[in-house]
């Protein structure tokens, strides 16, 4: 294991001595004091386990591919950003736009995350223990979208085909959101995912996965159709 | 891009919130380095209330201070100290306090007070967080809460009077800090201006402090007039405001702009970034982001 201790790098010299430890092939990197700083870890595209000591401010782990990445601590705007591949793990909350425009890899978030979760998805997992904020999910077009409480309003707005389920009471469906409960098969498949990503003891708190309702898009956005125009209307 | 910040010791007594607000707004000075300020809120003074005017933008000060304190003398003004632009005093709590600003805004248009009440102070100047510090030592300062604001202006002028937080003129202790654009402004500016209220800037962010003034004028406490202020203001805002007691947050519908908030039992503390709090207040406490149409006040008994 390699200790860093982000005390007086700057984010330019930390990541690439980062960067550099990945190459090298170092499998845990522990990264000490990041003191909610931003832009940490961005651009890893080799994998290692890199785990912060603390909470990371905005984009942490961003354009990332094949990272591991655990926080012990919060995350703020933008964690995992437009991320390839790799697996992101949130001991606490996350801000705005976790897992906005992923093509793969997975986010887990054991608090509750903020605005614009998993917006514009084109792959991956995210999975948010607690609850989530406004339009979560917003034209998701792959992957798999997990909210194990409540949602806010507008979720899953817009939606191409990523999947949502959602474990609480969701405040409020988006345009062209459609909510239905799950099949057996379904919910076996949640089940794998939830008992996987989440520490036993925070899935023990957490709804069996029969529970949980399915969002999917209801494909009235997907083609232009002027008998649609209030939904159009709504949506725009 | 601005930057925002608020501390509240929930137990009365005093703690050295200058220097904790100082240092949330330091961590968060690369958000905006037009100007800088602070609302800090001290302990009450008997039966008076603290009043700081800003005495100029550019010169010597100095004449300027001695026509503000002949102008005030009739009121019962003492303790008079200048700092920089700025002459503090404290007169009688009471009746009077409306004719003594009248009298002060009527020596010059750029003499202006900036804060009145009988915990608040207001500091701000143009420059950085730091800048604030070496003119006015704010780090001194004991107390029981208060907010601080680093600025990028976007789309008014840069001096003084345009800087936050910003005192709601007439509403003794009350003063904001706005991180955002309140879109409807010209709107609810033309309209109050109707009424005769005066604006003394361009600064969008000063409608909410005159809103939030009518609405406590009118008796509301802090938390309806932010469900108030959620209905009839638009836009994008992640805004504080404080009175004596309170302190408290609003956030937009949209979650346009970034607001932070850490709990525990002794403090509430709220910024724009995490790394305001963490810079500032070490320990172990959880932090999260402020959801939409999300506000809270928090209030310290007795």
């Amino acid at each position: 294991m390699s200790e860093l201790d982000a005390t007086g790098l700057s984010t330019l010299d930390l990541n690439s001595r980062l960067r550099d430890l990945a190459l090298a092939g170092t499998e845990a990197i522990h990264v000490r004091n990041p003191g909610a700083r931003h832009n940490l870890a961005v651009a890893m595209l080799h994998p290692g386990h890199v785990r912060f000591d603390g909470s990371v401010g905005y984009y942490c782990g961003g354009l990332s591919d094949g990272i591991s990445i655990e926080i012990d601590g919060s995350a703020g705007w933008g964690l995992a950003e437009s991320m390839l591949n790799g697996n992101f793990r949130v001991h606490g909350n996350a801000g705005n736009g976790a897992g906005a425009a992923i093509r793969g890899g997975t986010v887990v978030i054991e608090g509750n995350a903020a605005a614009r979760l998993g917006v514009s998805m084109k792959g991956g997992t995210i999975i948010v223990a607690g609850d989530c904020g406004y339009m979560a999910g917003f034209m998701g077009q792959k992957g798999t979208l997990i909210v194990c409480g409540n949602t806010g309003e507008a979720f899953a707005d817009s939606l191409y085909a990523t999947m949502c389920y959602v474990g609480g009471e969701i405040k409020a469906l988006g345009t062209d959101a459609v909510a239905s409960a799950v099949t057996g098969e379904e919910a076996a498949e949640l089940e794998t995912l939830l008992t996987a990503y989440l520490p036993p003891e925070i899935r023990a708190t957490k709804p069996p996965a029969a529970q949980f309702r399915k969002v999917v898009a209801g494909r009235k956005l997907w083609n232009f159709d002027k008998r649609n125009w209030k939904t159009w209307q709504e949506a725009l | 891009m601005c930057g925002i910040a608020g501390f509240f010791q929930k137990s009365s007594g005093n703690v050295a919130v200058g220097h904790v607000v100082l240092n949330m707004l330091k961590a968060l000075a690369c958000r905006g380095p037009d100007s800088a300020g602070v609302a800090l809120y001290g302990a009450p003074q008997a039966g008076r209330v603290v009043v700081r005017v800003k005495l100029g933008d550019h010169g010597k000060f100095h004449d300027v201070s001695a026509q503000v304190q002949n102008a005030v003398q009739p009121f019962g003004a003492e303790g008079f100290t200048e700092t920089g632009a700025y002459l503090r005093f404290t007169v009688a709590d009471g009746g009077e306090i409306g004719a003594c600003i009248q009298a002060i805004e009527a020596i010059a248009p750029e003499i202006e007070v900036v804060s009145v009440g009988r915990s608040l102070e207001v500091v701000k100047q143009v420059g950085s967080p730091a800048n604030l510090e070496s003119a006015f030592s704010i780090s001194g300062f004991n107390g029981t809460h208060g907010l601080g604001h680093t600025r990028l202006s976007t789309e008014s002028k840069v001096d003084l009077s345009h800087s936050q937080p910003f005192w709601a003129h007439g509403s003794l202790d009350l003063a904001i800090v706005h991180n955002g654009h309140i879109t409807n402004y010209h709107q609810l500016r033309r309209r109050y201006e109707q009424r005769g209220v005066r604006f003394y800037t361009e600064n969008d962010s000063e409608v909410v402090a005159i809103y939030l003034g009518e609405q406590l004028n009118k008796g509301a406490g802090l938390r309806e007039a932010f469900a108030g202020m959620m209905r009839d203001l638009d836009g994008s805002f992640s805004c504080l405001a404080a009175t004596a007691s309170e302190m408290g947050f609003i956030k937009d519908p949209f979650g346009l702009k970034p607001l932070l908030f850490a709990e525990t039992e002794t403090f509430v503390a709220v910024a724009t970034e995490e790394i305001s709090i963490r810079a500032a207040i070490p320990g172990s406490y959880s932090v999260s982001e402020a959801q939409v149409k999300d506000m809270r006040v928090w209030r310290r008994q007795g």
